[in-house]
């Protein structure tokens, strides 16, 4: 047993290597995504690939109780100097969507395994169907670019030219990917030498043991997490707006069950895989990082000196049916999960929000948009492609403070571009750039502010893309008689009689004067607005944040001439009544389970589950096509008849009356 | 010291110079004379309940204790903190903002990343503006400098009456694209002075006018921030000077590791803020090229944090985006890295068992429980007490005294928790924290691409010396460099720094041929800037213009420092502008693309008047062991070894002796390690070598 006096020590190098290698990526990578977006992990894994150490202020969130265990199994008869890799969604479990291109290094001493280096880099584009190899559109793996299952890259230091020139041949910015992958592999050089100087320091067998100490420190600060929440059982469902062009809601659902220092997150009654490119690869792992990730937030949030590993991830057990959105088969699209991700972890939010409801926040706005413009640059005649700023909303109010704005929670790792820099670089002009007033949840602690940006292009047919969107229809909800949070939108020309409003589309094309307004959602209130201090309600109508109606009618805060009428806010505030319910999720969520109760799911999933995955998706779509003045789980049933009624071909006998029960 | 009559006749001839550096718990001297190349050095507890009037205390006892005159001093500068200070405690001057209407909140937003990305609960600070003092002005100006909307002054005029009612002291203006064409800052600015002559007006583009609009502003606010109480500090310390018969005028140490006058320092205050660490590693540079260390990694360690910088070819390593608190300053400045572990750093065992150290800080007051002010808590000083490298003189110039017994128990608390023999737990507390400062020097050394094995390890301040030897053996290093007064380097710094004036202009053009004419034409009006700004320094002598471009491939969104020789701008030697952005390139990231279109975003120049040229006393070196003055028990983290004591003041040019061991100073205590051969060098270095 390692000795933990001296366990902080080891944790340090560990850090240091890891930032050391973080750094070296950063450093020397070539593409955007890595230098600027900084979508990229590195992490030192035990000798069964468990990762140990990740880096605390670049790169990613999303990685750090990563396992590449069997991914490192694919591959065999590894040597000192090999590196391997896959970008594969379905072999291995490593890589979540193509671009991601995940490496591997083996640590030796004295000829054995002690240790790995690995990370992952998102390339700019892996080919495909269409540049940077991501769109919502997409419905199958094949379209979303090559795939290299797992395979040395390396070999005793030298690289596999010929894999270097399949990926050349086929994809779009070959000399960005190339770059990006040298330098990870320089980083993960670095790493190596690192853990052999801590094998120096430490010996080979404290190296060893404490290794396994750090993973076991983590675990005991999970548990000891777990065990400080009440044991129970949660339930909690939350929306994508779209699921594929279809356009109908994607559910994800999920049962939380903690047991003293245990929990089992449940995800059955989730959606069945979708036919777009919406599809989480989790393969069915109990504990895969990308299920978690909702997790390391809560467990960091509860205990901030936690070390971030694999360790953390022993107390929890994830279920993901075969066949749904978090668990697809091949070949199933999965290039833009991180959108799915988002919601996956706002229901991991709001499950462990009734565990420990004086301790965790309201949601988060949850949409982080990406916003690429592709338009002519009317001096040069050429064609520019850029990044406009990410529009990002509010955190969800926290319980002793208000959401942070314009951005926050799991959504802080985005940085913006300068307005100056993308106005010079790239013919737009930025007509606004600010937080939208009255967009973050009322309550007695406000929501985070909605971001809000509009700009105006000159050149006919720009093209723009805002990956990600979402929530312009379920809004970021509130807690504890906090009120849910504005939602995003996207409209053309606003306020003009050439106004297009486009909902939850994701992309536009604009003719020249044409302004595009992007708004997200805002953050979740907490705790009941009247009980919000008149003077915190009149700063924020100073401030711009609060308009006077909505302090009035949100929060019963009577101004006069900027000042808080007492009076009258005494007179607005007796009239209200205590808040109910435990979760505020807005008008558009009640309406829509007034027609799609928990009930109807559990029907539309009984009657779904009975038929093979590939009918699945097809067959929700077209039950949702015939739930128009139908409602409750007789309606869905109604609804799946007249689908048999249509279609004879689908699958019988449908035993579903029973599995219903 | 020297007799009455040596004394007397120095003084007639005397030519002092003297550095001064505030601190947060004392205030540091460094003096030199010039005739006799006599250095006195000193420190004195500060009154930050009234700044400078412990630097009145400390001059007088500079002149009762080393023969000091004021009148004969020809040269006073000093770094304060009463800037950073400032901002810290957020007591800084009431301020509105104006600023494009539709952009009101760019500095809230800032951009967007936050520390802390895997907290739900992670937030931006507070801007130092806070919403209702920012004012929307209708005006736009395009990017390529074209007006495609003049300020609406009717809005200014509301917008400052607004202003002056909720208590603004002062207006920063800040508008988009002013890094291009200031005239709209200019006007409206033109109008407030006339609508408000009370008020105190700073633009974006006349602090730094550098493209990216969140830092210019913030730049520009920060100015503002700390523009009341700077000046009214300065204005008293003038005045405090002049009563005393100095006949020279105050400099002021500037964040870039230059000079400023204090007049330019009332309106320039933003260049200040960093004075102190900054004329730290300028100090550390003087030494080492006295020294003839060309690469050094400098530690200066205090109470609450610890600062790391790279000196490089006997040079400061400069960069932006510093924090001064909590917000980045993109002025050029010093680059020091910092982590909050020091000798006041607290130990504590965690829920599962395990030992931490920091970032919990006892800081000045209470102290470490040793001090005796009732620190409660171990802490990474207790630590070196219990282990017994601390604790065998007087500290800080005999202001401290150590209570072994109090050391003792609070360590003793923690190892009673841990189950761990009380030394044993010191060593921990020492060896956790030394690794927590290596995390750090780790994420420096690869963020630079440097290898720390070529490096010499300089320690300083208080607390450097204590750890510093330790940090090098974990990185791997092999050389440890002593300065002879490591109390006083901040303060020696300024007294061995040039005069510096930074000027930008943003260009943001490709590189060509067809751009060189606009190059030149910013060069030439840097340089004009340049020369005009030392002149007002009272600087005549030949200017040093250096030349640097930040630039970048076409695509990339980060521009790297490129030093330029003017010649190549004269002989319009494009392609040697283009080489030197490659090969600075490949230095950095470890490559570059020989085929790709490079844009100039910046040019920038540094206007230098050269300080005075001063050297260390030095002495020959005669071989010869050191005598200890006596012999102590030490827990070096095998076992209790009794290992030598060392008074600084007997260790003569040539003494050598070796490791474990402690050097006793006035102003610190240096650990020595087992295995570490030292040797003093002529100008009274402690040198420690590590051989392998």
């Amino acid at each position: 047993m390692f000795d933990r006096t001296n366990l902080q020590v080891l944790a340090n190098h560990a850090r240091a290597a890891a930032e050391n290698m973080a750094h070296t990526l950063h450093r020397t990578a070539h593409s955007a995504f890595v230098k600027e977006t900084q979508d990229f992990t590195v992490m030192l894994m035990d000798s069964t690939g468990a990762t140990f150490a990740v880096p605390m202020e670049l790169g990613a969130t999303w990685y750090p109780g990563l396992s590449y265990h069997r991914a490192i199994a694919m591959v065999s008869d590894y040597r000192p100097g090999d590196v391997a890799f896959t970008n594969d969604p379905y072999s291995g479990h490593v890589a979540t969507h193509a671009p991601d291109t995940h490496l591997w290094k083996p640590v030796f001493v004295d000829g054995e395994i002690v240790a790995w280096t690995g990370g992952h880099i998102h390339n700019t584009d892996m080919g495909g169907a269409v540049p940077a190899s991501l769109s919502r559109a997409l419905t199958e793996i094949h379209q979303e670019g090559i795939r290299f299952p797992p395979m040395k890259l390396v070999k005793e230091g030298v690289f596999d030219e010929t894999i270097l020139r399949i990926m050349s041949t086929n994809v779009r910015k070959p000399d960005l990917n190339i770059g990006d992958i040298k330098a990870l592999v320089g980083a993960l050089n670095t790493g190596e030498r690192k853990i052999q100087a801590m094998v120096k320091k430490f010996g080979r067998a404290g190296f060893v043991e404490g290794v396994a100490a750090l993973l076991d420190h983590a675990e005991a600060q999970a548990r000891d997490v777990l065990r400080a929440m009440p044991d129970g059982t949660w339930e909690f469902a939350d929306y994508a707006d779209e699921d594929s062009v279809e356009a109908n809601p994607c559910r994800l659902k999920l049962t939380l069950t903690i047991r003293g220092d245990e929990a089992v997150l449940d995800f059955t009654g989730s959606d069945p895989q979708l036919g777009s490119s919406l599809n989480v690869p989790s393969g069915g792992d109990p504990r895969h990082t990308m299920l978690l990730v909702g997790v390391y937030y809560v467990l960091y949030t509860l205990n901030p000196k936690i070390l971030l590993n694999a360790g953390l991830t022993r107390p929890f057990t994830c279920i993901t049916p075969l066949g749904s959105v978090l668990n697809p088969v091949h070949p199933a699209a999965v290039g833009m999960r991180s959108l799915t991700c988002a919601r996956l972890r706002s229901v991991i939010f709001g499950a462990f929000s009734q565990a420990v409801p004086e301790r965790l926040p309201a949601a988060p706005a949850g949409n982080n948009c990406i916003v690429n413009v592709m338009t002519t640059d009317e001096r040069t005649s050429r064609t520019v492609i850029a990044a406009v700023n990410p529009v990002v909303g509010g955190g969800g109010a926290m319980p002793h403070r208000d959401g942070t704005n314009g951005s926050g929670a799991d959504a802080a790792y985005l940085r913006n571009t300068p307005i100056e820099i993308t106005e010079t670089e790239t013919p737009v002009e930025f007509v606004k750039y600010g937080l939208a007033r009255d967009s973050g949840g009322a309550g007695r602690w406000r929501g985070g502010l909605a971001t809000e940006m509009a700009f105006r292009v000159f050149a006919p047919d720009s093209r723009i893309t805002a990956r990600n969107r979402d929530r312009s229809f379920f809004r970021p909800w509130g807690v504890l008689g906090g009120k849910a949070a504005g939602l995003s939108d996207m409209v053309v020309n606003p306020g003009t009689e050439h106004e297009r409003r486009l909902g939850n589309i994701d992309t536009a094309v604009l003719q020249p004067g044409d302004m595009l307004e992007i708004r997200s959602a805002g953050g979740g209130g907490r705790g009941d607005p009247y009980q919000r201090e008149p003077w915190q309600v009149a700063r924020d109508v100073r401030r711009g944040y609060v308009s006077a109606a909505a302090a009035e009618r949100d929060y019963g805060v009577v101004l006069r001439g900027g000042e808080v009428d007492e009076q009258a806010t005494r007179q607005q505030r007796a009239r209200h009544g205590p808040p109910a319910g435990h979760f505020h999720f807005g008008p558009e969520r009640d309406g829509y389970e007034a027609q799609w109760t928990p009930a109807s799911y559990d029907r539309l999933h009984a009657l779904l589950d009975a038929l093979p995955i590939h009918w699945r998706f097809f067959a929700k779509t077209e039950i949702f096509r015939r739930m128009k003045g139908r409602a409750g789980p007789e309606g869905v049933q109604a609804a799946f008849d007249a689908v048999c009624e249509r279609f004879p071909e689908l699958p019988h006998p449908c035993p579903v009356r029973e599995a219903a029960e | 010291m020297d007799g009455t009559i040596a004394a007397n006749e120095a003084r007639q001839e005397a030519d002092w110079k003297v550095g001064v550096d505030i601190g947060g718990t004392f205030i540091d001297f460094c003096a030199l004379e010039v005739n006799s190349g006599r250095l006195a050095s000193l420190k004195v507890l500060t009154t930050p309940e009234d700044p400078g009037a412990e630097l009145m205390t400390g001059l007088a006892l500079l002149a009762e204790r080393e023969g000091f005159d004021p009148v004969r001093m020809t040269r006073f500068v000093h770094g304060t903190t009463v800037g950073i200070n400032t901002i810290i405690q957020r007591k800084g001057a009431p301020l509105a903002l104006l600023t494009n209407a539709g952009f009101e909140d760019v500095i809230e937003l800032a951009r967007l990343r936050m520390p802390d990305m895997y907290s739900l609960f992670c937030s931006r600070p507070d801007p130092l503006i806070s919403r209702d003092m920012v004012f929307g002005i209708p005006a736009r100006m395009r990017a390529d400098g074209r007006e495609s909307r003049a300020p609406d002054m009717a809005a200014v005029e509301s917008a400052v009456a607004a202003a002056k009612l909720n208590g603004a002291q002062g207006i920063i203006i800040s508008f988009l694209h002013a890094w291009r064409n200031a005239a709209q800052e200019a006007a409206v600015k033109a109008v407030i002075t006339r609508l408000a002559p009370d008020l105190f007006v700073f633009t974006s583009a006349e602090v730094w006018p550098v493209i990216r609009e969140y830092e210019r502003s913030s730049t520009a606010i920060l100015n503002g921030y700390v523009h009341p109480r700077v000046s009214g500090y300065l204005t008293a310390l003038e005045e405090r000077l002049r009563s005393r018969g100095v006949p020279t005028r105050p400099m002021l140490t500037k964040s870039n590791g230059g000079l400023m006058n204090a007049a330019e320092g009332k309106r320039a205050c933003v260049n200040m803020l960093l004075s102190g660490t900054a004329s730290g590693v300028i100090g550390a540079s003087w030494l080492a090229r006295q020294a003839g260390e060309d690469k050094v990694l400098t530690l200066d360690i205090g109470g609450t944090s610890a600062d790391f910088a790279l000196i490089i070819g006997g040079k400061a390593q400069f960069g932006t985006g510093e924090l001064i608190g909590e917000f980045p300053l993109y002025i050029p400045s010093v680059s020091v890295s910092s982590i909050g572990i020091g000798g006041g750093s607290i130990a504590g065992v965690d829920a599962q068992g395990v030992l931490r150290v920091g970032p919990e800080s006892a800081g000045s007051t209470p102290g470490p429980a040793c001090y005796g002010r009732g620190g409660e808590r171990a802490t990474v000083t207790d630590a070196m007490v219990v282990c017994g490298w601390l604790g065998h003189s007087e500290m800080a110039y005999g202001q401290l005294r150590i209570d072994t017994r109090l050391a003792y128990r609070t360590v003793g608390d923690l190892a009673a928790r841990l189950g761990r023999p009380v030394e044993q737990t010191a060593q921990a507390i020492l060896d956790i924290a030394v690794s927590e400062m290596f995390v750090e020097v780790e994420k420096l050394a690869s963020r630079a691409g440097v290898d720390l094995r070529e490096f010499t390890l300089m320690p300083f301040g208080g607390g450097g010396p204590m750890l510093g030897a330790f940090l090098a053996r974990e990185l791997g290093m092999k050389r440890v460099m002593a300065p002879r007064r490591p109390g006083v380097v901040s303060a020696l710094g300024g007294l061995v720094a040039d005069l510096r004036g930074d000027f930008i202009r943003t260009v943001f053009s490709p590189l060509s041929d067809a751009s060189l004419p606009a190059i030149r034409e910013a060069f030439d009006a840097l340089a004009g800037e340049g020369r005009h700004w030392l002149a007002a320094q009272g600087y005549n002598a030949a200017a040093e213009l250096n030349l640097f471009c930040d630039m970048r491939y076409v695509g990339q969104s980060y521009e790297i420092e490129v030093v330029l020789s003017p010649q190549w701008l004269a002989d319009g030697d494009m392609a040697a502008i283009v080489q030197a952005f490659h090969l600075t390139h490949q230095q950095l990231y470890d490559f570059h693309d020989p085929d790709g279109d490079v844009e100039l975003v910046n040019i920038r120049l540094s206007a230098i008047g050269a300080g005075p040229k001063l050297s260390l006393p030095q002495a020959d070196e005669v071989d010869a062991p050191a005598n200890p003055a006596r012999r102590l028990a030490v827990y070096t983290g095998l076992g209790v070894e009794t290992v030598d004591l060392h008074d600084r003041q007997t260790l003569v040019p040539g003494s050598t002796f070796h490791g474990p061991a402690v050097v006793v100073q006035e102003d610190t205590t240096f650990a020595i390690p087992a295995g570490a051969q030292a040797r003093v060098d002529r100008h009274l270095n402690l040198l420690l070598t590590f051989p392998e």
